[in-house]
């Protein structure tokens, strides 16, 4: 007997369809694994279990009874409770207030009863076995991971029947990472349910029983974990083969030094990173999330203040904030983490955004030049194909592809030939993913020189010439040539430390 | 030999024994985080200290009556716009309440005792409903609580001008008697600080008082979490309209009339107090003790130029300055924390 | 121009409430739209539109300036204390008092800019700190009637124009042009939408916001200096109401105030709308408590209106987000 059915569940978002006619079932002492490319619907999918947003069409049955949660709490009421990638804590809670928040146990005053909450914590945590947390420690005080595993804590405090968690593991180091996949084995153990969303495909093999595949916003196949090889599931999960994404990888490396950086350190996450990055390469920079990647590309474009030597096209230079990083032609851009937050103007226009950076260009005695400008930013929405009616729509209303588009040009428009692409791929539909791999050979061709992070391991192996790979906020390797593989990122960025 | 990626997952996550042991606690940090406060009560204590040295009688407890009724209105505003600082907001309305609190009473206000408590519980409703109402449109109409408040601050204010357009009216005796009873040798004000502050340790144990405080730290996670924020804004503003309601019937026993232009007087002051005594203006952090401290040191500093024999023009210039010391101190500590932090 | 009107539709909204109420007024007291009314009221609306110039630029860059009354006092004040009457020490005081303006919105602009103040807080501060060096300094006493010049300028006319008038034309264009034709305008934009954006893409995010507050402190200045030769007398708390009006002429003209939108233009109807409001109540025979009502309800209107708009433009964004 299925605890969870779906069939033909159906979600639109204006005039686009998140997900489609997904069907989907799941047994109560199981843990199911949902597979899909980034955008592929999984998101939607868990999203609207948990009560967070309600489905146009299709059905849900838990347990027997038609299921459509109004909100989380109607989710909760029925057993299910999930755990998102975008945590819902509040930082200047305690780590037990946050557990409990809005569960609290009361006293007759309708206070909360703090005897009460500190004994359910200490159980709950010590049931299953949680990582040493303080209960009374500010949740602000926490690192990510640490927050992580208190957010888990939360779902479980709810006593759930389904717990749905969303790349939990991904934030987490090997330890703790270790703790929760089996933690979803305990808890399936115990009759739960455990849907478990994760890229990790070691992961998946280690714990799921079932799984579930998503693509385009439909379901395309769900299978016995056994009774399936890796190749297919990412044969199904891409629906073509692999090659095509990635352009043909031509190395037009030279022997000039384009980026030269030595004894690099910033705070206590990057301590003495030295590289060179030439001109005409593609340079890759992996290994397990929160290593060093995010404060090196911070501290290169001087959003983060760093310690050590720089040498840009051979002269030493000193960059104090983006804004000395973005001067001149021998400028460092970047294309930031947060294309939301950090990246673009959502309210303002297409134009405004792309000339953003370089404005001052079209000034003549002070007093913008509009056709100078609108020249330029036809000329730039025309080469990357940018897909807006008019360049004064509004950056919001673009599609993922279509802004991140937008922030590659407002980048190249400022004339630097150092570009930091900080995972620039995120949240992209695989059409942009695979322009935007051109156009970095293509830049790479011209003679700029880039610096490269993915979350995504198979990106590093085939679009970098070679491949940094960090470790507590180090080089532990430098990969290059057949030596470019995900084994090897992985061994590097978790095991023995060798030459560079 | 290249291992298969399932073996170098293995290999990295080797059976690791969860160690219980306790991290030490960070007093650093938490010395940091009470900066501010720790700061209000420095000033506190060096404003008090420069008094007492200067004038005889100000460890006393009648000094201690007299300087809370001095402070006790403000406190009151202080209490409410606290609570709107706590969720993130900011009150403007509240000098509209006062000033309209204050004239109705003027115009109501009997010697019948029982009208008399009649009125004072409609101004405290209206406080209530009118706090409410902001609130309610700050949510439905997804508005900034600054431009909202300023405009029922500006419609209140107006009804004020209506009901009487200038000072004036009367406050019944035995109303105005009631800021200076006494119990066991301390007047009422003072006892209304010890309840202010039993509310707060109260309220700020509540579920409704932690969503407030919740909705303030991080509006997203709070609705993610389940809270109504429709709802929190309804109550934190409906409080905040009903402290000024109270202060109001405060005020005129000290002022013995109505007045319909005096609650500006206590808008900024009292966001000024919360700020000094550590209530964070972006919301989620910030207690009651401290900005009732906050009151005292801008009430005290009045008589501190007083006993100093200047200019009692010199009263708001010591005042900004220590605002902008005590911010410019949780600035500081503020930055020294995030240093740690990383 | 429909793409002109789309995107500035809450100021025109504010241009069409304006003649709006024109009209209601015309209908009410016939007398209103004579020509010397007209003269009266846009010479009222001057003084609130100048001071609103300064806050209207700290207002898009995400800050609020609340020291605006007392700068406006203190040069009032300071002008007459050291003209005494006369002409000639205009030369020198009107540069000083309108450096000293400044040099109050540079104080204001480091500490939101450098030392993370909330513009709140430091220009409460700053407010309240000239406030009492002022009353030491004049010990509350009247101070000596404004010089004939600056009275040329605040009630003067030319050919028929009043002086003001001028001026005020001369700062909106200046305005403008820094808002819609400098670098220096999209940079205020793009800070007030998003600071952490606009450091990321290389803006002066610093110098922009400290800007924004100098501008702020010399409209201030040299609205109080024209103030005083309108009243023909500086006094102490002169400056009071243009808080509250500065502010409110900003949001009526549509811009946001958590920064990013609006324009002085929209501010200029936004000072109009209040002044017109001024003169229509004595017209229907209505008190100050009510002006202070409709103004409040005026101020709940307009942000209402353009709060929709951000209410539709969010549910648009919002549906690309799944």
């Amino acid at each position: 007997m299925d605890l969870v059915t779906v069939n033909g569940l159906s979600k639109r978002y204006g005039g686009i369809v998140a997900l489609s006619e997904a069907t989907f079932s799941a047994r109560a002492g199981e843990v199911h694994a949902l597979l899909g490319e980034n955008g592929a619907g999984k998101s939607t999918f868990i999203q609207i279990l948990s009560g967070a947003v309600q489905h146009d069409g299709g059905s849900i049955v838990v347990d027997g009874q038609d299921y459509r949660p109004a909100n989380p709490d109607a989710a909760q009421a029925r057993g299910i409770a999930a755990v998102f990638q975008e945590l819902s804590l509040i930082p200047d809670l305690s780590v037990e207030q946050n557990i409990w928040f809005r569960h609290e146990p009361r006293t007759w005053l309708g206070t909360v009863n703090r005897t009460q909450m500190r004994l359910k914590t200490l159980a709950l945590l010590e049931k299953y076995n949680f990582p040493a947390l303080r209960p009374d420690q500010e949740l602000r005080r926490l690192t990510l991971a640490e927050r992580q595993i208190v957010e888990i804590a939360k779902g479980l405090a709810k006593d759930p029947r389904i717990l749905i968690l969303d790349e939990a593991t991904s934030a987490l180091p090997a330890r703790e990472a270790e703790w929760l996949l089996n933690l979803t084995r305990q808890l399936a153990a115990e009759g739960r349910l455990v849907i478990f969303i994760s890229h990790r495909m070691a992961e998946v093999r280690a714990i799921a029983d079932r799984l579930t595949i998503f693509r385009n916003g439909s379901t395309v196949a769900a299978h016995e974990a056994d009774a399936v090889s890796d190749n297919e599931i990412v044969t199904q999960m891409i629906g073509r083969h692999l090659d095509r994404l990635y352009p043909e990888r031509v190395s037009t490396a030279t022997d000039r030094i384009a980026l030269g950086v030595k004894g690099f350190s910033s705070g206590s996450r990057l301590s003495g990173v030295d590289f060179a990055l030439r001109e005409g390469e593609v340079l890759g920079v992996g290994g397990l999330q929160g290593h060093g990647q995010r404060e090196l590309f911070q501290a290169l474009f001087g959003a983060t203040k760093a310690s050590g030597s720089i040498e840009l096209w051979g002269k030493p230079v000193s960059i104090g904030n983006p804004r000395q990083a973005l001067t001149g032609k021998d400028g460092i851009a970047l294309v930031p983490e947060d294309r939301r937050g950090q990246g673009l103007l959502l309210t303002k226009s297409v134009r405004e955004n792309l000339t953003l950076s370089v404005i001052k260009r079209f000034t003549e005695n002070g007093l913008l030049s509009r056709q100078k400008e609108a020249a330029l930013v036809k000329e730039m929405v025309d080469f990357l194909r940018i897909k807006a009616g008019t360049p004064e729509q509004l950056a919001g209303t673009l599609s993922g592809g279509n802004q991140q588009k937008v922030i590659f040009g407002k980048m190249l428009l400022t004339q630097a030939r150092v570009l930091l692409l900080y995972d620039p791929t995120r949240g992209v539909d695989v059409g942009t993913k695979g322009e935007i791999f051109q156009l970095m050979r293509d830049l790479a061709a011209k003679g700029y020189a880039i610096l490269f992070h993915s979350s995504d391991m198979p990106e590093l192996v085939h679009v970098a010439d070679r491949v940094l790979v960090m470790r507590n906020g180090r080089i532990a390797a430098t990969l290059e040539g057949v030596h470019i593989s995900e084994e090897e990122i992985l061994r590097a960025a978790m095991l023995e430390t060798r030459a560079a | 030999m290249v291992m298969s990626v399932q073996q170098t997952v293995q290999m990295a996550q080797r059976p690791a024994k969860t160690k219980p042991t306790k991290p030490a606690i960070d007093w650093r940090g938490r010395l940091l985080d009470r900066a501010p406060f720790l700061v209000a009560c420095l000033m506190l204590a060096l404003i008090v200290g420069i008094y007492g040295s200067l004038q005889s009688g100000v460890f006393s407890l009648d000094e201690l009556n007299l300087d809370t009724a001095a402070a006790m209105t403000l406190m009151l505003a202080a209490t409410g716009q606290t609570i709107v600082l706590l969720r993130g907001g900011i009150d403007l309305s509240i000098g509209g309440m006062i000033s309209l609190g204050t004239v109705i009473a003027a115009t109501r206000f009997t010697d019948d005792a029982s009208t008399t408590a009649l009125w004072a519980l409609i101004i405290l409703a209206l406080g209530f409903l009118i706090g409410a109402l902001n609130g309610l449109l700050i949510s439905l109409l997804k508005l900034q609580p600054f431009l909202v408040t300023l405009a029922t601050w500006s419609i209140l204010n107006g009804i004020a001008m209506i009901i009487l357009p200038t000072d004036g009216g009367s406050i019944p005796s035995w109303w105005v008697g009631f800021a200076s009873a006494q119990l066991l040798g301390l007047t009422s004000p003072v006892w209304m600080l010890l309840a202010l502050l039993l509310f707060w340790w109260w309220f700020r144990a509540t579920r409704v008082g932690i969503a407030i405080q919740a909705t303030g730290s991080n509006e997203k996670s709070a609705f993610l979490s389940g809270v109504s924020i429709a709802r929190v804004n309804l109550v934190t503003y409906g409080l905040s309209g009903l402290f000024a309601a109270g202060a109001a019937l405060f005020l005129v026993t000290q002022t013995g009339a109505g007045s319909p232009t005096i609650g500006k007087d206590y808008i900024l002051p009292s966001v000024a107090a919360a700020v000094i005594g550590g209530v964070s203006l972006f919301g989620g952090r910030g207690h009651l003790a401290g900005t009732l401290i906050g009151a005292f040191v801008l009430t005290l500093i009045g008589n501190l130029v007083f006993v100093l024999h200047v200019s009692s023009y010199w009263q708001p210039v010591a005042s900004g300055v220590i605002l902008l010391l005590s911010v410019l101190a949780s600035s500081v500590a503020e930055k020294a924390a995030r240093n740690r932090a990383q | 121009m429909s793409a002109f009107l789309a995107r500035n539709r809450l100021i025109v909204l504010a241009y069409a409430g304006m003649l709006a109420l024109l009209l209601v007024t015309a209908l009410f007291s016939p007398g209103f739209l004579s020509v010397s009314n007209m003269r009266s009221t846009v010479v009222l609306a001057a003084f609130v539109g100048i001071v609103a110039l300064g806050q209207t630029f700290v207002i898009i860059g995400g800050g609020i300036d609340l020291s605006v009354p007392w700068v406006l006092n203190s040069a009032a004040i300071i002008m007459a204390l050291l003209c005494g009457g006369q002409d000639l020490p205009l030369v020198w005081v009107m540069p000083l008092l309108l450096a000293g303006g400044a040099f109050i919105g540079l104080i204001n602009g480091i500490g939101v800019a450098q030392f993370g103040v909330p513009p709140i807080i430091m220009t409460l501060a700053t407010n309240v700190i000239l406030q009492g060096l002022i009353l030491v300094l004049t010990g509350g006493s009247p101070t000596p009637s404004a010089p004939a010049l600056i009275q040329f300028l605040s009630v003067g006319r030319l050919s028929g124009f009043p002086v003001i008038a001028l001026i005020w034309l001369a700062l909106t264009l200046v305005a403008t042009l820094l808002l819609s034709k400098a670098a220096f305008g999209r940079h205020l934009y793009a800070l007030g939408t998003s600071a952490t954006v606009a450091e990321f893409s290389g803006v002066p995010t610093a110098r922009t916001t400290i800007l924004t507050y100098v501008i702020s402190g010399l409209t201030a200045a040299f609205a109080g200096m024209l103030l005083t030769g309108y009243s023909g007398q500086a006094y102490l708390g002169m400056g009071d109401a243009y808080l509250f009006t500065s502010i409110a002429a900003v949001a009526i003209g549509g811009a946001s105030i958590l920064g990013g939108s609006g324009h002085y233009l929209g501010t200029v109807a936004g000072a109009m709308v209040l002044t017109i409001l001024t003169g229509l109540l004595p017209a229907l025979n209505l008190s100050s408590g009510a002006l202070l009502i409709v103004y409040g309800a005026v101020i709940l209107l307009t942000v209402s209106i353009g709060s929709e708009t951000f209410a539709g433009l969010g549910g648009r964004l919002r549906r690309k987000e799944g």
